[in-house]
């Protein structure tokens, strides 16, 4: 292939979409920083803690927030940061959904929110465009995640036309004084060559996301079916009650797998419904969900463990993916690196229209002198 | 090189992907004003339970991995959630033997002491024979049923 068809391919891969793009780009890179947003922005979900009192355990928090609203079916808890409140979500006869913003060091309730929430807001946005989801399927995940092709296109390509592209390391050079259009080329032409770790990590993980939602679609599970409690552990009696608590679910989840740190329990929806517990750990690059525990609330027994240790292939992937795409493997500094190259990124978008608008612009200025030109020579005549 | 035509197409081409965009906002209008719900069907009375049913919409089952489900809410005007012990929602011509219910938890009643939900068992297409039959069984072991008729809406 010539270096023209090379370029022609670069263009074909990324400007037709370059505004959808940029969107998904922007949108995502606010997403990064979803949680810190949310902390500038909403006092109410700041977990300030003067007194540098210890963070209350989950049943705690459940206990608080079913002593204030007496008729309250909490129905999960989710803990985020440590600098943000802990999650309850729980309904009541007043509240179909609510969401308790409480403090886990305090145990004060800070807010009750029965809407959206910036942080899903942010994430709906950029996964899926908010487009609805129909049957394990959204045209909007389709849509965003396929972007991952073009992607990986224009990074080819855009590495075959940049001949000795490393030399955007080692001899740095943006040409500030010679016109917008070198300016734009420059911006472009070392933002991709230093973005290229970021580039392939956002290609790969799109591309994983392109594929698990080709599995969802067709209805394959990655993890396999939650197990449920056998009827014979549902004893007859007088209006029996599960005799294991959340509390006691945590304890043994936690003697289970001593470097646990509980990010989701999920209560038992019905008698033959298990606690659900899920998890971060020592693993730096899996995500806060890496493990999982169902438990028996009727026999305490631990009826299913996911660990790193015991995952499949898929279900490794799906536990590693969110961290790299979100960049969350090192806390805020990972974070805040994300964030700096979702801005190049996207700021590749918009520079890479602007060439190809200079070039047709100058072309078809061209081509308007050009004419103006042949008929005054065909006035003359 | 061929000269690229100054037409309103050539100029615009790469701008019209943006207008995708509206369909986000759009979605989120539609979110933020989602359609009425039906009606709540009559109630009935099951053992010591009075409930009543509400289908989520009036669309056709849908499919969750092998089986055909539709979605309701179990409104339990009578009686407490906690006085049962499993109950479980499946549409077809009779009501599927417990025992059979019992092997899965599609159907299964779920949700809190204010709501409960459904996914009931059902077929893949409606047909004037088929009823929705609610089967609950209480913690002495006695089994209740109840039986609402599709409304017609739903078998043409």
């Amino acid at each position: 292939m010539t270096q023209r068809q090379w370029f022609k391919l670069h263009g074909w891969c990324s400007l037709p979409i370059w505004i959808l793009f940029c969107f998904i780009c922007i949108t995502g890179t606010i997403a990064v920083f979803s949680h810190e947003l949310t902390w500038l922005f909403n006092e109410n979900a700041r977990a300030v803690n003067p007194e540098n009192l210890p963070a209350k355990p989950i049943y705690e928090l459940i206990n608080i927030v079913e002593s204030q609203f007496s008729t309250a079916n909490v129905s999960m808890v989710l803990v985020l940061e440590p600098y943000l409140i802990n999650a309850v979500i729980f309904s009541d006869e007043n509240i179909p959904m609510g969401i308790a913003y409480v403090n886990q060091y305090t145990g004060e309730i800070q807010e009750v929110n029965q809407g959206i929430t910036f942080i899903s807001f942010m994430r709906s946005l950029h996964s899926w465009l908010l487009f609805p989801w129909q049957n394990g399927y959204s045209i909007g995940y389709y849509l965003v995640s396929a972007m991952s092709f073009v992607m990986i296109g224009a990074l080819i390509t855009g590495l075959v036309i940049y001949k000795k592209f490393w030399r955007a390391y080692t001899q740095p050079k943006i040409r500030v004084k010679q016109g917008k259009k070198s300016l734009l080329t420059d911006l472009h032409k070392h933002g991709g060559a230093w973005s290229i770790w970021f580039l392939i990590l956002m290609s790969v993980t799109g591309l994983w996301y392109f594929t698990q939602q080709v599995l969802w679609h067709a209805d394959i599970d990655i993890d396999e079916h939650p197990p449920l409690v056998q009827v014979a552990d549902v004893p007859f009696g007088d209006r029996a009650q599960p005799p294991v608590s959340v509390e006691q679910a945590l304890q043994i989840a936690e003697a289970r797998f001593p470097d646990l740190r509980p990010s989701f329990v999920i209560m038992p929806e019905h008698n033959r419904d298990m606690f659900k517990i899920m998890g971060g750990g020592d693993f730096i690059f899996y995500d806060q969900s890496a493990y999982r525990l169902d438990i028996n609330p009727w026999t305490g027994e631990i009826a299913r463990t996911k660990s790193p240790g015991n995952m499949n292939s898929l279900q490794s992937i799906q536990h590693l993916v969110d961290p790299l795409h979100y960049g969350t493997i090192g806390g805020i500094w990972t974070k805040i690196i994300w964030f700096m190259f979702g801005l190049i990124l996207s700021a590749m978008s918009i520079t890479g229209f602007l060439i190809w608008g200079s070039r047709t612009m100058k072309a078809s200025k061209a081509q308007r002198l050009a004419a103006s030109q042949h008929m005054q020579n065909e006035g003359a005549h | 090189m061929a000269r690229r035509e100054n037409t309103f197409w050539n100029r615009n081409k790469f701008k019209l992907n943006g207008l995708l965009l509206i369909l986000p906002f759009y979605f989120l209008y539609q979110a933020l004003q989602p359609s009425p719900s039906p009606d709540v069907w009559d109630d009935r009375q099951v053992g010591p339970f009075k409930v009543a049913l509400q289908p989520l919409n009036h669309d056709v089952p849908y499919s969750h991995h092998d089986d055909w489900v539709k979605d309701f809410s179990v409104h339990l005007r009578e009686g407490e959630v906690a006085d049962i012990r499993q109950g479980y929602v499946n549409i077809g011509e009779t009501a599927m033997p417990l025992h059979e219910l019992e092997q899965d938890d599609e159907g299964i009643l779920h949700g809190t002491d204010v709501l409960q939900h459904v996914h009931a068992i059902a077929p893949q297409f409606f047909e004037v024979q088929h009823q929705v039959w609610l089967t609950i069984q209480t913690w002495d072991g006695d089994i209740h049923q109840a039986y609402w008729s599709l409304p017609d809406e739903w078998l043409e």
